[in-house]
């Protein structure tokens, strides 16, 4: 409790700030990354840290590479509950309940439910995701058809650069296109991302696609992701190739360093080493 | 040439001169009614015939793609008067073909109409239309507009120059009084977050017509002046729109490094050289040879140091819709940090008002990460109590691309959550 001057104006101007210290609700302590835990121990994350909402988009590019369907991807939402448990040895693995918005309307989408383990070595977290539909899986299933058989009757190969280009625009008949490039984009995120590194799909420099005899969709793309919190922008060749109702086959390559001349030019290995040692550091 | 020339009948040969003569008379400049043909050859044989047409000077054919091997497709333009003899040649030599563009004029129309459509936008200075992104000329036109049309309470100062010698800025909010208390306002300082000088575009118009109209905003200028540094790094923000749009940082040449620019908001003097920025020329998050070697910065600092009496530091970035408070480059807490989290909720709670959007509060080591040289650590630590940094929408799906239908619901939520926080300054700074 401020103490009051004796003047009138002193205890006046004292008033608000009073009032708004105690409606506020007090933030808990930064507790999820001060290390050590006892191993084995499940502790309560901040919704909000960038633990759990870092964890969270994880598993949701886990969930919408597997879903393989352009007309159902998610994004977050909001992260209602999150804990982590530091298992010796193996890694940690964060608990998490979070809500999910239709990618492109971000109207409600149900929430899920998901584990997700960063292990120790550096390979792909494993993730156990599991979603509530408040869409009619038909419905999409049916969008998904739709938007196959409109890019399967093309007759000549769809190309495109710069989606969204620079005003967030997205040519409609390239939509499709782009929706691909975020399932196939997943994949990647997924991969790649750590407890302390995230991403985050910017845009499609250029997609090509190869027609093909049988029934599946084949594109090549070039696709830009942002990298967080490094704040890098990574370039990757992604090949994609999507059958409604199959899952997605993707292959890349990402520029492996995130030091590069400002065209996007790579630099002499001899500099990769020291971004190596220099990203861990900082961190 | 001439085995070739044996295979046309002498009526085909006819139409082709015919069509010549017919060509040379008008001698058209304009695109009417010209087509460009897709020609898809099949073999040598094809390819030979269609190097032929390339030889018939008069028909003024001008191929896009050359014709060479049969595996590539050959695109030519046919003037209108041509096309007939060209689509009889073709056909009757089994060629196949597509139209791939029917009126070539029409095409250009367009792309003229909406050329010109946009560059009148950005013109006329009674429609500098604030839902759509601007070029730097066109903003620092729109200021001299805003000086001009609120003379009374808005003039335009100059606090310094950029790298490649653009000026900076600042459009000052103030009706009068000898060095009030201000309130500090910045953008655009990290250039590809676009949505970050669009809004505080409409944030000056919103501020300057406010006053005399909203008793909140006229109670606020009558006690206190704001400042608002639209363009923070101007240089940036021209090299998004010319080369490369996802660029972050300053243009400043880097000694000894092919790589350019600094990260300005790593290169304050607050932590400086500690953990979350980069000593690496080519990062992304380079803090620069030392605190304030960026002249943006340094003009920024110069400003506020030699004012003396500025209240509150808030400045604008994307994307995340997040509100940060103190600090960057440690995790400890700011001694005011249960005032200033306070505050942050309830300019966050007003954001939310008006579309829903969430805004999640909170230092920047514990809801970002720890980031050594920012802004609002060093104007914290140099007395500025309300220090806040704004990361506007979205959360990831767009990022930086964000959609210009964007623009104006995103500065209006902004708008309010950045009123929340003036006018607890107003009532509560002395």
């Amino acid at each position: 409790m401020k103490r009051s001057k004796g003047s009138a104006t002193h205890r006046h101007r004292a008033l608000p700030v009073l009032l708004l210290l105690l409606s506020a609700q007090l933030p808990r302590p930064a507790v999820a990354e001060q290390p050590p835990w006892a191993p084995g121990v499940e502790r309560a994350l901040d919704p909000s840290s960038r633990l759990a909402v870092g964890a969270a988009r994880v598993a949701l590019h886990n969930y919408n590479f597997h879903a393989a369907s352009p007309s159902g991807l998610r994004a977050l939402g909001q992260v209602r509950k999150a804990t982590v448990k530091s298992i010796p040895g193996v890694g940690q693995k964060c608990y998490l309940q979070f809500t999910t918005e239709d990618y492109r309307s971000r109207e409600n989408a149900g929430s899920c439910l998901a584990t997700v383990l960063y292990p120790k070595k550096k390979s792909p977290p494993a993730v156990n995701i599991k979603c509530i539909n408040t869409k009619d899986q038909k419905q999409i299933q049916e969008e998904d058809n739709r938007l196959y058989q409109k890019l399967k009757r093309q007759t000549k190969p769809i190309t495109g650069s710069n989606i969204p280009d620079s005003f967030g625009n997205i040519e409609p008949a390239l939509e499709p296109v782009w929706a691909l490039a975020v399932a196939g984009s997943s994949y990647m995120m997924w991969e790649k991302s750590t407890e302390k590194v995230g991403y985050f799909m910017t845009q499609v420099k250029s997609v090509k696609q190869w027609m093909r005899k049988d029934d599946s969709l084949e594109f090549d793309y070039v696709i830009l992701l942002h990298e967080m919190p490094t704040q890098e922008m990574i370039s990757c060749h992604m090949r994609l190739i999507w059958l409604p109702g199959h899952p997605l086959k993707v292959k890349y390559t990402c520029d492996s360093e995130n030091h590069r001349l400002e065209d996007g030019s790579g630099m002499e290995s001899g500099s990769a080493a020291g971004i190596i040692r220099e990203r861990e550091e900082n961190f | 040439m001439q085995k070739i020339e044996l295979l046309f009948t002498s009526n085909m040969k006819l139409i082709l001169i015919v069509s010549a003569l017919f060509g040379a008379a008008l001698s058209l400049e304009t695109f009417v009614g010209h087509q460009v043909l897709r020609i898809k050859t099949k073999n040598e044989e094809q390819i030979r015939k269609l190097q032929f047409l390339e030889t018939l000077e008069h028909l003024q054919l001008d191929f896009w793609i050359n014709p060479s091997t049969f595996s590539l497709p050959v695109d030519v333009r046919v003037p209108a008067n041509s096309l007939q003899a060209v689509k009889i040649f073709l056909e009757s030599h089994r060629i196949e073909y597509s139209i791939l563009i029917e009126d070539l004029q029409a095409v250009l129309d367009r792309e003229k109409q909406d050329m010109v459509a946009s560059q009148q936008m950005e013109r006329s200075s009674n429609t500098f239309n604030y839902g759509i992104y601007h070029s730097l000329s066109s903003i620092y036109e729109e200021l001299d507009n805003l000086a001009s049309e609120y003379s009374n309470i808005v003039s335009k100062l100059q606090i310094g120059q950029s790298y490649e010698k653009r000026p900076l800025y600042v459009l000052k909010f103030s009706t009068g009084g000898s060095n009030r208390p201000a309130i500090w306002i910045d953008a655009g300082i990290h250039s590809r977050e676009w949505i970050t000088q669009a809004s505080a575009m409409w944030i000056a118009r919103k501020l300057a017509s406010d006053y005399g109209n909203d008793p909140s905003i006229t109670s606020l200028l009558n006690k206190m002046d704001v400042f608002l540094l639209p363009v923070t790094n101007p240089d940036g923000y021209e090299f998004t729109h010319t080369t490369n749009r996802m660029w972050r940082k300053t243009r400043s040449k880097n000694a000894g490094s092919l790589c350019v620019g600094v990260d300005p908001n790593r290169n304050w003097d607050a932590g400086f050289g500690g953990p979350g920025a980069s000593s690496s020329p080519c990062s992304e998050s380079y803090r620069g040879p030392s605190a304030n070697s960026e002249v943006e910065v340094k003009s920024v600092v110069n400003f506020i140091k030699n004012h003396g009496n500025v209240a509150a530091f808030l400045t604008l970035h994307s994307y995340s819709q997040l509100l940060l408070y103190p600090y960057g480059y440690k995790c400890t807490q700011p001694a005011d940090h249960a005032e200033l989290n306070a505050l942050g909720k309830a300019a966050a709670n007003a954001i939310q008002s008006l579309y829903g959007t969430t805004f999640t509060v909170g230092s920047i080591c514990s809801t970002i990460y720890q980031a050594s040289g920012g802004s609002i650590d060093w104007s914290y630590d140099y007395g500025i109590k309300y220090s806040f940094a704004f990361e506007l929408r979205d959360t990831g799906r767009y990022g930086f691309l964000l959609p210009a239908s964007q623009i104006i619901p995103t500065a209006e939520e902004t708008w309010l959550g950045l009123k929340t926080i003036i006018e607890h300054v107003r009532d509560n700074a002395h």
